[in-house]
């Protein structure tokens, strides 16, 4: 304790001098710690807003949802018992504008249909104001709708003006303006439109076999509890193919989108940390330079090694401290930021506030950090004896710090590591990406004194400049190994990222074009068949025209265990999730490559058999003879597994996990599915000639589709490229960070240069050398470490090949060069500028 | 003397620099007259603005108000570029702290100026100069790894290599002890008799500056002695 206080005290009188050399080290902690810390807390603003508005959210307090089918009497009965309830209808629809003269303009829709319960919470917003239960209401022929602006924009209308959906007319009362449990949703295809009970009645589109979900929302009576309902209703309806959701888990979608991006910028964040963690290193190996005399002295004046170590460690700590309490304001600032600037633009329901936790686990991250990497540094002065202090002048000693100084400093890595992988939502992509991090700073730092080593072997250029630009490079203490693994690591995740980017944009653009269909038809009815078949093949340019049988089921149990129960690999979770598309053939469908297994004869119409996705099957530990169980339409069948077969979704085709063998399941009401592939000149024909003979058809333009997955990508590409400028940065900080600690050999290397007769601009020549190999070599190192990884990527996890991208590539050893080599010319202005008499005069 | 026949024609030069107390005044309408091939030392106490009168001489430092002429060429309103490239034809100096470059070799150091002047055979010329000094054993040793002594050599070497009008010399002993110092005191007039480069050598030990053929006293920026050494 006495040593601890004697090393305290120490530490503050040597603080008093100048600690300038640490404002990267500093500036790299507050960004990193305020990174970590403002995305923790914009997460938990908005977990906490979802998790609080859950009810309003999810409009009740538990939702059943049905697909195809509504509840029974005992079912309805059930629920009534429970609470109040309101029902909702969804379901995708064309609707058509209605205006004298004009040829109607029609647009898929989202339509959802409400009763009179609707909303329990919140209100509908609409424009002009008035209740929703006018604006819904029949008169006569004519019954109401409210529809979203961009549907009354695309198809160029007002309030009060026209709609056709199905069979019915629709008078637009209101534009939508809001509606309460929006989110809760999912992904839509289109514009909302809300009409009431009544209104779908008459629209002819309900039809056993249609695609349409129905929603029970029940507002438990005082007492009911979630799980008591839940329980219940297993008990009551085991077979009954429910979809719970309640009010605390409302957006599930939303939730996990929220914690998976926030788990990605918590690591992008965390990189950062140890991108400035190198300049950390780096300017600690600086600042120990310039303390050499001091501490040469302390050790003259009796001070062993451990409590230098102490004075420096207490220092560098305190130096952390600051810049982690500024880090955490920062980042507890952050959401009261991005609330003043864009609350009108946020979708999702937040919770704004001060939270302890994400302050608290940035404040963690950054304080281990720095010891991580400030200790390794310091422990290497404790050893390095007084005389050598004096000495060693050119070549710092090249000592490792002793082996309790590096398990400390490992320690607090894996601390690091291990707190981001406990609170990871993915610890797999955790790993994956903390690793990818850890094993570029090392690829990099690997090759960067691989290359010093080269570069130092090389003959020396005859001409002065490039000798001095590459003595510069190679000198022992040289900043060249530092400034190429940070800001290497810097352009290597923007590379990837980019790469990437590329790589999927040009799969969904060029692949698809060739192979896909033009069109999707969803809800065509078995008496529309024949006609919808000769409507699509009289168009001369239609191939590859296909319609299948198509019904919504969902995998109820897996081997007789029950799909919740059941050991699922995660990647095959998704399949049991939900409810999935179910279609039945008597002959493989065309593509289908059976891997193993056989197809069922032709003519088979015996107990249920089932060919299955391989890979889910893998997923599932499925075999050949294994059962499955599907809950169509609230009814389980029991299947045998007969075949397995190779699906590929990246074609766009038709594509099912599940087809059954005729025989039982063609007996269910359902409806078919249809696609085709036609000439571009005939798209829009074809869309009108279909929309306007099957106005209950919904009709999907594939090309409008893939644009809004695309659009999709590039804004979630642009979200992630801007996330890696933040290592950029932090790269960016410690290049500066090594440009100005080595500001003083340069200005002193100039000013003899220019004693010796060299112009301002022989100087600036070395500076360009020597600042464009650096930042040209940190580029190149960085696009191949990039785009290895990305290949990986593409190999191992998208399925696809690399689609190298020479503008991206250029751009990263280009942008590289040019960053490095402008920091460096701007740092060395005052060298160049410097009058050589001044330094001369105050050596 | 005929002025072109002048090494060093300084006409009432003033230096004044400025600081945080205000302007101060160095030197204070100082002229010298320099022959060709003199050797001169110019004494002084600490302050008296010795090493401020070697820089605007050596074209390091612009003059507030008067006249300079080196090797017979007016370099007082000369930029800085002009002045760098004037000093790399006609200008050697030797300071007293060496003034290496770290980051290269003695052989690359004596180099420099012989490239930056576009001689061909810049490196044999500079192991020849550095061999002259007694140093051909540390051609490729770093400044780190060289005795004060010897980093001494490697600097008079380099001054020296172009081939001078002119040899600058900032207390070149004042950093050295007693008889290292007197090797490179030997060594700087040495060079003197070999290349018959004017040396202007500002010291304040008096021993040293007895073997200069002539003795300039300076005092508060102004020359107070001019007298022919014994």
């Amino acid at each position: 304790m006495r040593r601890i206080n004697l090393a305290l005290r120490l530490a503050r009188r040597e603080v008093r001098g100048r600690l300038s050399g640490f404002r990267i080290f500093f500036a790299c902690l507050v960004l990193g710690v305020a990174a970590i810390s403002g995305v923790e807390s914009l997460s938990t603003a908005f977990l906490t807003g979802l998790a609080e508005q859950g009810r309003t959210l999810l409009d009740g307090d538990v939702v059943v949802q049905l697909v195809h089918r509504t509840t029974t009497k005992t079912e309805g009965d059930f629920l009534a018992r429970h609470g109040r309830v309101s029902r909702t209808v969804s379901l995708r629809a064309m609707a058509y504008a209605l205006k004298s003269g004009a040829e109607a303009e029609r647009q898929l829709v989202e339509l959802k249909a409400v009763d009179g319960a609707y909303p329990f919470f919140g209100a509908v917003g609409l424009d002009p104001v008035q209740t929703l239960a006018l604006a819904l209401s029949c008169d006569g022929q004519v019954c109401g709708a409210v529809a979203e602006q961009t549907l009354l924009d695309r198809l160029h209308l007002a309030p009060g003006g026209l709609l056709k959906i199905g069979t019915q007319v629709f008078r637009v009362r209101a534009a939508l303006k809001s509606e309460p449990d929006r989110i809760s949703g999912g992904f839509s295809l289109g514009p909302h439109v809300i009409i009431g009970d009544d209104g779908l009645k008459r629209t002819g589109l309900v039809t056993l076999g249609s695609l349409i979900n129905y929603n029970y929302h029940v507002v438990l009576a005082p007492g009911e509890t979630i799980a008591t309902f839940k329980n219940e209703a297993t008990a009551a309806f085991p077979d009954g193919g429910w979809e719970i959701r309640d009010r605390n888990d409302a957006a599930p979608g939303i939730r996990r989108f929220v914690e998976q991006v926030t788990s990605f910028l918590t690591l992008v964040g965390l990189t950062a940390l140890a991108v400035g963690g190198v300049g950390a290193g780096q300017a600690i190996t600086a600042f120990l330079d310039r303390k050499k005399e001091e501490i040469a002295t302390f050790k003259s004046l009796g001070a062993d090694g451990g409590l230098i170590f102490l004075i420096y460690f207490f220092q560098v700590m305190g130096i952390a401290l600051t810049a982690v309490v500024l880090g955490v304001v920062i980042g507890a600032l952050l959401p009261f930021a991005v609330q003043a600037l864009y609350s009108d633009k946020i979708p999702a329901p937040a919770h704004f506030a001060l939270y302890p936790r994400p302050l608290l686990l940035g404040a963690v991250f950054g304080l281990l950090s720095a010891v991580a990497f400030s200790v390794p540094p310091l422990s290497r002065a404790r050893l390095i004896a007084p005389a050598s202090l004096f000495r060693d002048i050119v070549a710092p000693a090249d000592a490792r710090g002793a082996l309790p100084y590096l398990v400390l400093a490992a320690l607090a890595a894996v601390l690091v590591v291990a707190i981001a992988l406990v609170l990871a939502p993915s610890p797999i992509f955790a790993i994956e990406f903390l690793g990818g991090t850890a094993a570029g700073l090392a690829v990099l730092r690997l090759i960067a004194e691989g290359v010093r080593a080269i570069l130092r072997r090389l003959p020396r250029p005859r001409s002065p400049a490039p000798r001095l630009a590459l003595a510069n490079l190679t000198r022992p203490g040289s900043a060249a190994a530092g400034v190429i693994t940070a800001l290497g690591l810097g352009l290597t995740l923007l590379a990837t990222v980019s790469l990437l980017d590329r790589t999927i944009s040009r799969q969904v653009e060029n692949r698809l074009p060739g192979t896909a269909p033009s069109f999707f038809f969803v809800d065509i009815q078995p008496d529309e068949t024949a006609r919808f078949d000769k409507t699509v093949k009289s168009f001369a340019s239609a191939k590859d025209y296909r319609r299948t049988p198509m019904i919504r089921g969902r995998i109820v149990a897996i081997k007789g265990v029950p799909a919740k129960d059941a050991v699922i690999a995660p990647g095959a979770r998704w399949a049991v999730n939900g409810d999935r598309g179910i279609t039945y053939a008597a002959t493989p469908p065309e593509g289908s490559v059976i891997t193993q297994g056989r197809w069922w004869p032709a003519n088979y119409t015996g107990a249920p058999l089932v060919s299955f996705d391989q890979a889910l099957a893998e997923g599932m530990s499925l075999k050949l003879g294994d059962h499955l169980t599907l809950n169509v339409l609230g009814r389980e069948i029991d299947a045998t597994i007969a075949s397995f077969r190779k699906v590929d979704f990246s074609t766009g085709n038709q594509n099912f996990i599940i087809v059954m063998s005729p025989g039982l399941i063609d007996h269910a009401p359902h409806s078919f599915l249809a696609t085709v592939r036609v000439a571009p000149g005939e798209e829009e024909r074809l869309f009108r000639a279909v929309t306007d003979a099957f106005p209950n058809i919904s009709t999907i333009r594939v090309k409008d589709a893939i644009a809004e997955v695309n659009a999709l990508l590039q804004e979630v590409a642009a979200g992630v490229r801007a996330a890696s400028l933040l290592t950029i940065l932090s790269g960016l900080l410690v290049l500066a960070g090594a440009i100005a600690a080595g500001s003083r050999s340069r200005l002193y290397d100039a000013t003899i240069l220019k004693v010796l007769g060299a112009t301002r601009l022989r100087i600036a020549i070395i500076y360009i050398i020597e600042y464009g190999v650096l930042g040209l070599l940190t580029g190149v190192l960085a696009l191949a470490i990039g785009t290895l990884a990305t290949d990986i990527i593409c190999r191992e996890v998208l399925e696809m090949p690399l689609d190298f991208d020479f503008g991206v590539a250029a751009l990263t050893v280009l942008g590289g060069g040019f960053v490095t080599l402008l920091f460096g010319l701007v740092g060395a202005w005052t060298a160049l500028s410097a009058r050589a008499a001044a330094q001369l005069r105050s050596p | 003397m005929h002025n072109s026949a002048l090494a060093i024609n300084l006409e009432d030069v003033t230096l004044t620099l400025s600081s945080l107390a205000g302007p101060v005044s160095i030197l204070a309408g100082v002229s010298l007259r320099v022959a060709s091939g003199e050797t001169v030392a110019l004494l002084g106490p600490s302050g008296s603005g010795k090493s401020s009168l070697l820089m605007v001489a050596a074209g390091l430092e612009t003059v507030t108000a008067g006249r300079i002429r080196i090797a017979g060429t007016d370099i007082t309103s000369m930029g800085e570029d002009g002045l760098a490239r004037f000093r790399r034809n006609h200008v050697g100096i030797v300071f007293q702290s060496f003034h290496l470059i770290q980051t290269m070799t003695a052989l690359e150091n004596v180099a420099v100026p012989l490239e930056l002047a576009g001689v061909q055979d810049a490196f044999a010329r500079a192991a020849a100069e550095l061999e002259a000094v007694g140093l051909s054993a540390r051609l490729d040793h770093y400044p780190g790894q060289l005795s004060g002594g010897e980093q001494q050599r490697v600097a008079l070497a380099r001054a020296i290599a172009p081939r001078p009008a002119v040899l600058f010399a900032d207390e070149p002993t004042g950093n050295l002890d007693g008889q290292t110092g007197a090797d490179i005191a030997d060594l700087l007039f040495a060079l003197h008799e070999r290349t018959n480069a004017t040396l202007f050598l500002v010291t304040h030990e008096e021993s040293l500056a007895k073997r200069c053929g002539r003795i300039v006293r300076l005092n508060d920026g102004r020359i107070v002695a001019d007298e022919r050494s014994a």
